[in-house]
């Protein structure tokens, strides 16, 4: 997996969420998208919707930011999924 | 004058509807409002007469066992686990069948706790944008004063919002709802809450609930045992008194019989009970909170008090209050019950709406960003006059 940005952050993960259509998978760069990361020197999030599929590229300083950041991040995305679920 | 309808509701109906969404602390609640569009609402100041209906009211509180506090973290994953199935019963409830007919979807936007906050909002954005429904981010404390002026029907009261998180004696003045008063350290609730902690009473209904509940049994209640009484100026102060008042409970607990105010120096014998120092706890946070409502009365010239905030559903507050406004000339005093004093989705709806019906609606997501700070008074009040 290649660096998104071309920075210097050298923990990296790369997610890809599979959704029933491409609209869902948009739904959720929508939602995800506004929220400001704490430390944006340390962490950085990227979201883009490739078809149906949510694709997202984490980059940080350390193994230890890159859990809490990726964990935090997956708790809302299972918010999402779960409220696309009920109400489509 | 006001014209509140200048944005006429969706798919030319004569009513608007509004879903509101609280999750600022640990009450996770969903509420649905409907107002009718009426030709009096298009030029007057009747914002606390929008004749609201309540559609639904759900509410699910986290609890905490007995001694714990509400952590954020947790109470996130509470809101999380419950946001999707609380919106689905209050849409069973109020009876709508296609989402897409609600003219808004309202959300607390601050202040409260980060990690609920945050947990609610991710879902109102998925919402919106399945349903293709703007929507408005409301400021707490604004939403429990709206919510009280409708359901009172008070028109320009001193709001007196006392809660865990917030304790604010609060006046209208010029499209803004200015602080008078306010808590220098912590707030009302949080000062009964911890107190509750310290006593390891339930927390279940609330913590202070269940310190009003034991101040009735109090048998002692002439003679109250003495706590410091902080009031500067318009302000508050309460977290001394809440170190004083643990450090008593916790000698009565270690029967620590040195400490002559609890306990006979001759005898040994015990003299203030547990009933004793909540009953204590209770006059003198409520007598201060009654001080600084009553200056501020005097100050704007209103004789109305409108209580609001989970604080506000205590029955002893409430007596208190209302023998300060008898004392004064044609005094009321506005309470409201714990349906809608506890933090609820209605009042979010409410007060949401009142934005919408103004104009005042987020065009894009990135404006719904949470905060944790967010002051009432940095509210633009346009609904008034």
């Amino acid at each position: 997996m290649k660096s998104v940005r071309g920075s210097d952050l050298p923990y990296v993960l790369y997610l890809e969420i599979p959704f029933e259509t491409a609209a869902q998978a948009n739904t959720a760069v929508k939602v995800l998208s506004p929220d400001p990361i704490l430390k944006p020197q340390d962490f950085h999030v990227r979201y883009v919707a490739d078809g149906s599929k949510l694709c997202v590229d984490f980059e940080s300083v350390d193994d230890r930011v890159l859990r809490v950041g990726v964990s935090s991040i997956i708790e809302s995305i299972k918010t999402v999924v779960e409220t696309i679920d009920e109400f489509s | 004058m006001v014209n509140l309808n200048q944005y006429p509701p969706k798919n030319g109906r004569n009513y608007y509807l509004a879903l509101g969404l609280e999750g600022s602390a640990n009450k996770l609640g969903v509420g649905i409002v409907k107002h009718p569009l009426l030709p009096k609402h298009a030029d007057s100041d009747l914002s606390h007469h929008c004749e609201m209906e309540i559609l639904s009211n759900v509410r699910d509180t986290y609890v905490t066992p007995p001694g714990e506090g509400f952590l954020p973290r947790d109470t996130a994953r509470h809101h999380r686990n419950w946001a999707v199935r609380l919106v689905r019963l209050a849409l069973k409830e109020a009876g709508i069948s296609d989402p897409s007919e609600l003219d808004t979807i309202c959300f607390t936007k601050g202040p409260g706790m980060g990690a609920p906050l945050h947990s609610v909002v991710v879902m109102a954005r998925t919402l919106s944008v399945m349903w293709d429904v703007p929507l408005v981010g409301v400021n707490h404390c604004v939403g429990h004063i709206e919510m009280g002026r409708e359901i009172t029907k008070a028109e320009n009261p001193v709001v007196l919002y006392v809660s865990g998180g917030n304790t604010q004696v609060i006046a209208y003045s010029e499209n803004c709802y200015r602080i008078f008063g306010e808590t220098l350290d912590i707030a009302i609730g949080n000062c009964l809450d911890r107190f509750a902690r310290t006593l390891r009473i339930p927390n279940e209904p609330s913590p202070g609930y269940n310190i009003e509940q034991l101040a009735y049994k109090c048998k002692n209640k002439d003679c109250l045992v003495e706590l410091p009484y902080t009031v500067k100026g318009m302000d508050l102060s309460m977290s001394g008194i809440l170190g004083y008042v643990d450090s008593l409970a916790k000698d009565l607990f270690n029967k620590n019989t040195k400490n002559k105010l609890l306990f006979d120096s001759q005898t040994g014998q015990q003299l203030v009970t547990v009933e004793d120092l909540c009953y204590s706890l209770q006059e003198n946070l409520f007598a201060m909170l009654v001080e600084i409502t009553e200056r501020a009365m005097a100050h704007v010239n209103s004789n109305q008090v409108l209580i609001v905030g989970g604080v506000g559903c205590n029955v002893r507050l409430q007596e208190m209050m209302a023998s300060m406004c008898r004392d004064r000339s044609n005094g009321q005093v506005h309470a409201t019950d714990e349906r809608f004093c506890i933090d609820n989705g209605v009042m979010i709806a409410q007060a949401g709406l009142l934005q919408f019906r103004m104009g005042n609606t987020i065009n894009d997501l990135a404006e719904t960003v949470v905060t944790q700070k967010f002051r009432t008074d940095e509210v633009y009040v346009a609904w008034r006059e």
